[in-house]
Order: C-alpha cells, then structure tokens, then sequence
C-alpha cells in the first residue's frame, strides 16, 4: 500500500507532538514506572527490590497516609471553593456596570502574580506577630491565631491562599456566560421565570462543560499541589501540611530515596487517573453540550 | 622559498610546543560554595589570592546558593554526568553518606605528610570508617547576642561574658522579663500585662534542631546516645530544657514567635532587623550571624550562653570536602589547606562569619587579634564565645540517618511543642517511642 502524500504529511505534521509525548512524557513515565522497583540513591548503582516499596509505602511509612488525607482535605475543600467563588465572581462580572472592564482587571490580576511572590505576600500577611490578619482580627476584638504555625489552621489557610488567585477560571467561564443565547434568557423570563429558573434551567447547563473541565482540572491540579507548601512550611507543622507531592520531593531530594518516590509517582498517576475517570464517568449525567442530540 | 617555509614551520612547531608546555602546567580546579552575596564576595577574593600566591592553577568559582534540597539535587545531576568539582562545600548532614559510597579523597596521607593534624582542633577533621574524608569548614559556635541599648534603658546589668560564670536560666529569664513591655509600658506578670501588645521581646532562641544542643547539654540532656543506638530525646534531663524553651513563649511571655524548626521562612520577622530596629534585646544564634551584624548600626553585645547544669557549647559547621574524581588531587590538596589557612583567607574570619579551625588561633595573642580585634566582634566574644569551645561538643552528623530522624520524626513533634499543642514530655516521648519503631537508629558511619 503507498503511502499517500497526504498521509505522508500528516504523519509528519504531527511528528514534533508525537516526539515531545513520547521522549518528554512516556518515556520518563516508563522509566518512573521501572525505576519504582528499584532501591535507588543516585551516588551508588540501583538495587532491585521488587515490590518492597510499595509494601514500605502502604504500610510503614507513617507519612504516606498522612500525606494522602491532606492531599484529599485540600483538595476537597479548596476545588468546590474555588469553582463557586470563581462562578459567582463571573456572574457579578457579566452584569452591565459602569467601568465593568476595571472590574474584571481587578479580580484577574491576583492571578497574574508568580506564585513564589504571592507565598512570600501571603505569609506576611500570616505572621502571627506583624501580619495584617491578626492585626485586623485583634481590632475586632477577636482572639487572633497562629495561623501557618497552628496544625488545625494551616490547611484552611493554604485554601484561603488558593482562592485568591481564581482569575484565571472567572475568565474561563465570563467567556461561557457570554456565549449563552440571549434569546433563551428573555424567553425564560417571558414566561415568567426569575433569576433562579434562569440559573437553574439556562444557565448552568450552558456553563456544565465549562464547570467540568475547571473541576477536572482543579482535582489534578489540587492533587499535585506543592509549590505553597512547599514554600510557606515546608510541610509543617507537624506535617499538617504535607502535601502527597511534598512528601514525594522530599522521599526524593531530601532522604535520597528516588526508587521509592517513583513508586510514590506511580500511585499518584494511578489514583488521578481513577479519580479522572470517576469524574468523567458522571458528566454523562449532568454536562450539557449544546449540538448533542438530548 | 623552501628555506623560508622550512623555518617558519620550525618556529611553529617551537611556539607549539611552548604554547602546549604552558597549558600543561595550567591546572583547572573548580570549587563549590554558597552563601549570602558577601560570602560570595569574600570567597571569590579567597580563591583569586590563592590563583596568585599558586602561579598554573586557576580555580573556577561555583556559587551554588539555595536549600539543601536543591545543593543535594544539583550536586546528584553533578555526579551523574561527571562534572563533579575537586574541592568544596559540603552538607554536614549527607557527608557521611556520600562518603560512604566513595564520593571523597581519602585525606590521611595528604594531611599525615603535611603534619597538619597537630595545628588544627581535634574536632576539625570529618572521619569514617578511619579515613579522614573532609574536614569542617569553619568553627560555628551557638551565640547570645543583646542590643546595649535596650539594656541600659531597662536598667538591666551587662550578661556576664565569662562563660563559665553565666547567668543560670532563672536569672537569664529574670532579665529577659524586665526586658519585654506590652504598649503600655507592662511587664510580663504586672497586672494588665497584654501579651499580644507586646512592643519589645526580650529575648528570640533558634529552635532548629542544631540550636537546640547547648541547652540540652547544659542541662546535661542527650539526644543521641554516643553509639548512635539509642534515642534519648525523651530523657528528663532533654524534656525539662525543651519545654523550658517552649515556656519563654508560652508560660513567661518574652519571646517572639520562634522561626520554623527547619529553616528561617520568608514572612517571619528577622530577628537581627527587630534587634536593630530596639523590638527585640537578646538574639541567641550561630556566630556566622555577625557578618550581617557588622553591617548594622547598633551597639552590639555578646554575652555567655545561660548555664542550667553545667556550661555547654556546640561546634557546628559546613565541611569541606576534595572530590575522588578531581583530576589534579595534588592542586585541589593545595586549594583546600589554603581555605583552611586563616593567615590566608582572614576577611573570612575577621569580617565575622567564621571562627577558624586552626588550634593556634585559640590561643595565640597575636591569632587572636587578627581576627577578634575589628568592630565585626563585639568586646565580650573571646570570653563568651571563643574560650567556650574548649567545651564544645560537635553535632552528631555521624549518626545514620541523621536528617531523616530529625526532619521526619523529631521536629514535627517539637513543632506542637512550640505553640503548646502538647507538653515536651509527651511530644518527645511520641517521637522517641516512633524512632525506635522505625528502624532507622543504626548506629553510627
């Protein structure tokens, strides 16, 4: 069979992505997975060890499971946060305002900032001693908090952080609300429906694949969260806020032990992948892609 | 013609020999640091006056700031594509696990042929397994330092700076108390004393796992059993000095908010910036903390660590280390006595970030003064400071898994500890009762 030259070129064409996923992504993916077997300190030659590190992970090591539920509690709590803030921020964006551009800029530019700067912003703002939050709760006359310092109050201080910098998903559904067929709304409203039959009927279908792809995105993203950790308490205190991730770096920068944080890597990928599935498995239920037949 | 062209291959042929006899003698050695800008500055000029008193070496400087992680992480990268350098910093922490798996010159014949282990202190050279693999950089020490100022406005009297004659900790916390007022001018326990309006501190102590050791010796507490086999954080002695640290905090109200038990993290006040701006009176730190002190414009105080049983003091350093892989063992030798020489390299020692390892300069008037006599050290140093190392113990970095038992199992207990979540004997029985659970005490390398 000859290749045609049109088969010819589309293989080339998307040969450079191919490429890319191949050495950049499967192959290190491979390699992780290989290397999870292995009990690897990168000064001396790997030593196999079949599946010792899982059976350390599962049930040895004190961190793991620690590092899994506050990977979950943050991710639980800081997802459904963020995509209600960022929709109702949306909504009251998409009203017709005076001086609405200024808005918007406002509330997207948080996003903006690179992450190290706004840590490095949000843990003055944490200082038990100087911080605005406790100055600001004292003037209250509330009794002020350790904040990063107290375990039960860290993780709820991380998801505070991440809800700063929503702007991105408000502009990801702004362009969703825009692109609702203003004939459906008047409609809605002819025949008597208000705000909540407009929301609930109109609205939120249109603006379901949007809500899905931001809530797919947030449960990866929240899973693999470690730059604020990272930076901010470096997983403390007492491990509180230690990140799946986190433990991950640290098993393999800090203890020298990459064999078992590929093998930390493996059951991450397969618990998201799971999870992803899960998620997309019940969208079939409630996204609404207009052009689908109903 | 040919005559001509016979001869100018001739002289090419010379220059080419000569040319390629010069590059032969040229060794390149590379060095490995970090530090804060003016460590790089001080190093940089270190290793410049050792390219001109050594005419054929040129040393090529590695600035490598950052975290240990990322020193780890860059060194590991290093290793695997064989572009290790031959000499320099090293974490005290890995040294011995590096050195185990061969990472390191063996220094023993180098430093026997050289007669140098006589003019250094014994606790200098870094060994394993009866193999000198690197010697400590420098001689840390822990260190209180007070602002004058405060002191004197408080009617406080001077901290004695014979070390064996300190304060003993009820004193110390005494004059700690006089030493914190609220915004209206209260001491801890007047009437009306409110400590979330506390305007000046009387005292802030390091709380990471190094810091800690004076206070536990003092108190004649151990961590670690010599052997490196039995863990003694829970002991009475241990728990009685770390929950009367905790106490400064908790119970007597004059210390500000501790630093992290890892590292100092963006976003907490510096304590030298609250010294100097009359917000904090004592500062209880390493020595290396002088080199930015010297650059602050408040009188500056150095005064004998407390003494609960007896007088303890830490040695605590980087090491340095020379590579197995360096090409040129005999030149990198050489660069490494020279950093370890203080005649050579003093703007490191007199600007006040490192106290030298050589014994002399402990006891020699003349030593002495090259390094003591400039305004980076305050009057009371010697006494306080450089006379207390005669009891100096060194930080246990023998110990296997040294950081892992810390970072995993020690200091997240004490992190509860600090704000009061739990009392220092239950955190500290919780850690012991886990390491022992956890395999990893192995003794020593």
């Amino acid at each position: 069979m000859k290749l045609k030259k049109e088969t010819l070129w589309g293989w080339i064409l998307i040969l450079p992505l191919t490429l890319g996923l191949t050495l950049w992504v499967a192959f290190p993916v491979g390699v992780s997975v290989f290397m999870s077997l292995f009990k690897w300190n990168m000064i001396s030659p790997a030593q196999f060890i079949g599946l010792e590190n899982f059976r350390f992970m599962f049930f040895q090591d004190h961190l793991f499971w620690q590092s899994v539920s506050v990977m979950f509690l943050y991710t639980l709590t800081s997802v459904p946060l963020q995509l209600a803030l960022a929709f109702s921020m949306a909504l009251l964006l998409n009203t017709k305002v005076k001086g609405m551009g200024i808005f918007r800029t406002i509330y997207y530019l948080p996003s903006l900032i690179p992450v190290m700067v706004s840590t490095a912003l949000w843990m003055f703002l944490y200082n038990p001693q100087f911080g605005l939050f406790n100055l600001m709760l004292d003037g209250l006359g509330l009794p002020t908090q350790e904040w990063l310092r107290n375990p039960d109050l860290v993780i709820p201080s991380l998801v505070l952080m991440s809800l700063w910098s929503v702007g991105n998903i408000v502009i990801i559904f702004l362009a969703g609300l825009q692109n609702i067929p203003k004939e459906l709304m008047e409609a809605c409203t002819i025949d008597g429906g208000n705000a909540w039959h407009r929301m609930r009927n109109i609205v939120l279908p249109f603006m379901s694949p949007i809500l899905f792809y931001n809530l797919v995105m947030g449960i990866v993203g929240g899973m693999q969260t470690f730059t604020q950790p990272y930076v901010m308490t470096n997983g403390g205190p007492s491990n509180a806020s230690l990140t799946y991730v986190l433990h991950l770096y640290k098993q393999a920068f800090q203890f020298s032990k990459m064999g078992y944080a590929n093998a930390l890597a493996l059951v991450l990928l397969i618990v998201t992948v799971l999870i992803s599935l899960i998620v997309f498995q019940s969208s079939k239920s409630w996204v609404y892609y207009s052009g689908d037949k109903k | 013609m040919k005559e001509g062209i016979k001869s100018a291959i001739c002289v090419l042929l010379l220059a080419g020999c000569v040319a390629s006899g010069v590059f032969a003698d040229n060794v390149k050695l590379s060095y490995m640091y970090w530090g804060s800008p003016a460590e790089d500055e001080a190093t940089k000029q270190a290793l410049k006056d050792f390219e001109a008193a050594n005419p054929g070496i040129t040393v090529n400087p590695l600035f490598a700031p950052g975290t240990k992680a990322e020193f780890d992480a860059k060194l590991k990268a290093m290793s695997e594509s064989d572009t290790l350098p031959d000499v320099g910093y090293f974490r005290p922490e890995s040294v011995h696990e590096y050195g185990s798996n061969g990472f390191f010159l063996d220094l023993t014949t180098y430093i026997a042929k050289d007669n140098l282990k006589k003019d250094y202190l014994a606790q200098t050279w870094i060994t394993q397994n009866g193999k000198i693999i690197g010697a400590y950089t420098a001689a840390e020490a822990q260190v209180m330092y007070y602002n004058k100022k405060l002191l004197q406005a408080a009617g406080v009297p001077l901290p004695p700076t014979d070390y064996t004659k300190a304060w003993t900790w009820d004193q110390a916390v005494k004059y700690w108390t006089m030493l914190t007022v609220d915004k209206n001018g209260k001491h801890p326990g007047d009437s009306g004393f409110d400590p979330k309006k506390i305007t000046q501190f009387g005292v802030n102590h390091e709380v990471w796992s190094g810091m800690l050791y004076p206070a536990i010796w003092s108190n004649g507490g151990e961590v670690f059993s010599v052997d490196g086999k039995q863990i003694l954080v829970d002991s009475p002695a241990t728990v009685q000095a770390i929950q009367r640290l905790a106490d400064l905090r908790l119970k007597n109200k004059v210390m500000s908010a501790p630093g992290s038990t890892e590292y100092q993290s963006a976003g907490s006040t510096d304590p030298k910036v609250l010294m100097q701006n009359g917000q904090l009176a004592f500062y209880i730190s390493g020595a290396w903390e002088m080199l930015d002190f010297a650059k602050m414009s408040f009188p500056l105080g150095v005064g004998a660590l407390p003494i609960q049983k007896k007088p303890a003091q830490l040695y605590i350093s980087g090491v340095n280390v020379v590579y197995k892989t360096s090409k040129h063992p005999e030149e990198a030798w050489k660069l490494q006595k020279w950093m370890m020489t203080p005649e050579k390299t003093l703007n490191l020692y007199a600007g006040g970030l490192w106290m030298p390892t050589k014994a002399s300069w402990y006891s020699n008037k003349d030593d002495l003064n090259k390094w003591l006599s400039n305004p980076a050290h305050p009057d009371g140093f010697k006494a306080a400071v450089v006379d207390s190392m005669t009891v100096a113990r060194a930080e246990p970095i023998g110990i296997k898994n040294y950081d892992q038992l810390w970072a995993e199992y020690i200091n997240p207990e004490l992190d509860k500890v600090w704000i009061g979540k739990a009392s220092a004997e239950t955190a500290l029985k919780t850690a012991a009762d886990k390491i022992r659970k956890s395999g990893l005490l192995q003794g020593t390398w």
